[in-house]
């Protein structure tokens, strides 16, 4: 079958020859090869865990013992009587709709002012798009002192410059919310990602549709609502699924703003923040699935999540198809 | 015109002014939108200066405040240039507080997340770019649409697994995965090689050389800004993730950078100043290595982008 020859003075030592050669040399079957490693990987760490996360949704499964088959018991648990996962949804619903939104606005701001070249263009460019690469638990440690209460906290610092005084930011008995509002807040750092694409979309768009509402008389004001903004679309939508589907994972963030920046909570912090406050989807199924190890609850989490993550999109999608505009032939 | 003139002269001597009404308009209309010009300039600069500052204010109060001792953390108004500056805050996040071991495990994982899921992604996206073959398109749409999902839905069958396995608090439940390449990565470099001429493959290809062969002496050698893009954005995303191992790994030795933080914040009582430096320690390694790639990252945004 497989014949080895010893080759001349090439490269390689050993190369097959015969059947398996010429068979691995058919460009369907090459192509295979090559796409063969994502395949697996799909099949091994997409569709069989999503599989076995519907199939475990529907049981109570635990850190010992086997599955037990309980039907529809968890998910009438989880939107009936579960306050914590209640409060998840409407955190994440405000959370992801005004994150969403002041990256996209933020990010299209910033790109209209740095679209054209100018001297110090890119220094500004490089200071708002670095966040963007720190997201994650180095970037939350910091913001979570920043966000400190009483007057060594750099927000508050920076309040009590124009006569407010110091707001409770993390810790807050009365008002657990703020710590989601101060969350929020933090997004205003990490617009730099979307402003990156949009310059870049900015750049694609012909200059003759500036030029012909120019002669018609547009002004700029007339020109970004009927040019830049309806051939900017496609990037718009893009930039939303993507920003959409970024935030409904946040995890990092609100985990570390959760602990409310004092370190001496101990053992005893809550996953959560007070009084669930941060309660996120992505913390709540962290917590119910590796804190207290229970998989099948967890799982139908999990899928209430997933399906939240697609109806999500789908609406953006819709929304934008609405109104997206491809120019023609540009480029 | 609209002056009907009734002799010549006169018809000529208002065309005169008209002209030159015009002409004056126009100067002053040039000159009102240099002016404007001007002014809009100024504001740009200034709102773009402010945003700057608000956006490095944070990073310099880091900076300020990983250098203090405890009192001066906690002074009231900010000292933003402590005096004396404690550098021994860094050399007390190493030695006390392990972060030596930490930097350790997080380097490993993120340059082996770099190299090994780089170089399968390349592969995949090599086959989607220039191969035909059965069921390719809907392949690759599968693929796109994994990208819309939320990769710690999944975890749970994955974590038994793992556990049945006997891999919890080992590396392995975060090395394997990466055999497999990565969807985002896969997709940056199919985009990027189909915009590669295909001349150059059909050349080497009538040479002799294999599909492997042009892979890797035709296609990877024009694909130096991907390469770089995938390769910063695969680093800095394994250096920042906490998901992962935040859920395979619980012993003290194994924790990364991320997890270090966290405990720090979860364990100790005031040591503020010292978890600033490890938040500096876990922040310099991105500024790093966007300075390394700044030129590519900024185009390679745009690769990233639609069509």
């Amino acid at each position: 079958m497989l014949v080895l020859r010893r080759a001349g003075a090439g490269e390689r030592a050993w190369r097959p020859v015969g059947p398996v050669r010429r068979f691995l040399k058919q460009e369907k079957v090459a192509g295979w090869v090559f796409v063969a490693p994502w395949v697996i990987g799909f099949l091994g760490f997409n569709l069989y865990p999503l599989l076995a996360t519907v199939y475990n949704s529907f049981t109570k499964l635990g850190l010992f013992g086997e599955a037990q088959w309980v039907g529809l018991k968890n998910y009438q648990q989880l939107f009936t009587q579960d306050a914590p996962f209640g409060r998840a949804i409407s955190n994440m619903l405000i959370y992801v709709v005004l994150t969403t939104t002041i990256y996209i606005v933020g990010g299209l701001l910033l790109a209209l002012l740095l679209q054209h070249k100018f001297p110090g263009n890119h220094f500004f460019r490089v200071i708002f798009y670095m966040p963007s690469l720190m997201v994650g638990v180095g970037i939350g440690s910091m913001m979570v002192q920043v966000f400190n209460g009483r007057n060594y906290g750099l927000i508050n610092e920076a309040l009590g410059l124009l006569h407010i005084p110091p707001v409770e930011w993390l810790n807050n008995y009365d008002h657990p919310w703020m710590s989601l509002v101060a969350l929020i807040v933090t997004t205003f750092w990490f617009m730099g990602g979307a402003m990156l694409i949009f310059i870049a979309g900015l750049k694609g768009i012909s200059k003759t549709y500036y030029e012909a509402a120019h002669i018609d008389g547009a002004n700029a004001w007339r020109r970004f609502w009927s040019v830049t903004l309806p051939l900017l679309t496609p990037v718009l939508l893009f930039n939303t699924v993507m920003t959409l589907i970024g935030n409904i994972q946040a995890f990092a963030l609100p985990l570390i703003f959760a602990g409310g920046g004092s370190g001496s909570v101990g053992a005893v912090v809550s996953v959560l923040g007070y009084h669930d406050s941060l309660s996120m989807f992505l913390t709540y199924l962290y917590q119910e699935g590796f804190v207290d190890h229970k998989y099948g609850y967890a799982s139908a989490i999990a899928m209430v999540i997933f399906v939240i993550t697609l109806l999500m999109t789908a609406i953006v999608l819709g929304v934008f198809q609405r109104f997206t505009f491809y120019q023609g032939s540009s480029e | 015109m609209s002056v009907a003139g009734t002799s010549p002269s006169t018809t000529s001597v208002s065309g005169n002014n008209a002209q030159e009404q015009a002409y004056t308009d126009g100067v002053k209309r040039y000159q009102r939108g240099r002016r404007y010009q001007r002014l809009s300039m100024i504001l740009t600069y200034i709102v773009l200066i402010v945003w700057a500052l608000v956006i490095l204010a944070p990073f310099a109060w880091l900076l300020s405040a990983s250098l203090k001792t405890i009192n001066q953390y906690y002074a009231s108004p900010i000292q933003w240039i402590p005096n004396p500056a404690m550098w021994s805050n860094y050399i007390e996040v190493f030695a006390i507080y392990n972060f030596g071991t930490y930097v350790g495990n997080s380097l490993f994982l993120a340059t082996y997340s770099m190299i090994v899921s780089g170089v399968v992604s390349a592969l995949v996206a090599y086959g989607f770019a220039r191969f035909r073959f059965p069921g390719r398109t809907p392949l690759f749409i599968l693929m796109l649409s994994t990208m819309m999902l939320p990769p710690q839905v999944l975890t749970i069958p994955l974590y038994i697994t793992f556990k049945n396995l006997g891999w919890i608090d080992t590396f392995l439940p975060i090395l394997v995965p990466q055999i497999f390449g990565s969807a985002y990565s896969i997709f940056l470099f199919r985009q990027f090689f189909m915009g590669l001429p295909r001349e150059l493959d059909d050349a080497a290809r009538v040479d002799g050389c294999s599909y492997l062969g042009v892979w890797w002496h035709v296609i990877l050698p024009q694909s130096r800004p991907v390469l770089i893009v995938v390769s910063i954005f695969t680093f800095l995303w394994s250096w920042s993730d906490a998901w992962g191992p935040l859920i395979y790994l619980n012993s003290e030795q194994t924790r990364t950078v991320p997890l270090g933080l966290l405990y720090f914040s979860n364990g100790f009582t005031t040591v503020y100043p010292q978890m600033m430096a490890a938040t500096v320690v876990a922040l310099i390694v991105p500024v790093i290595l966007y300075a390394i790639g700044q030129r590519y990252i900024d185009s390679g945004v745009a690769i990233a982008e639609v069509k």
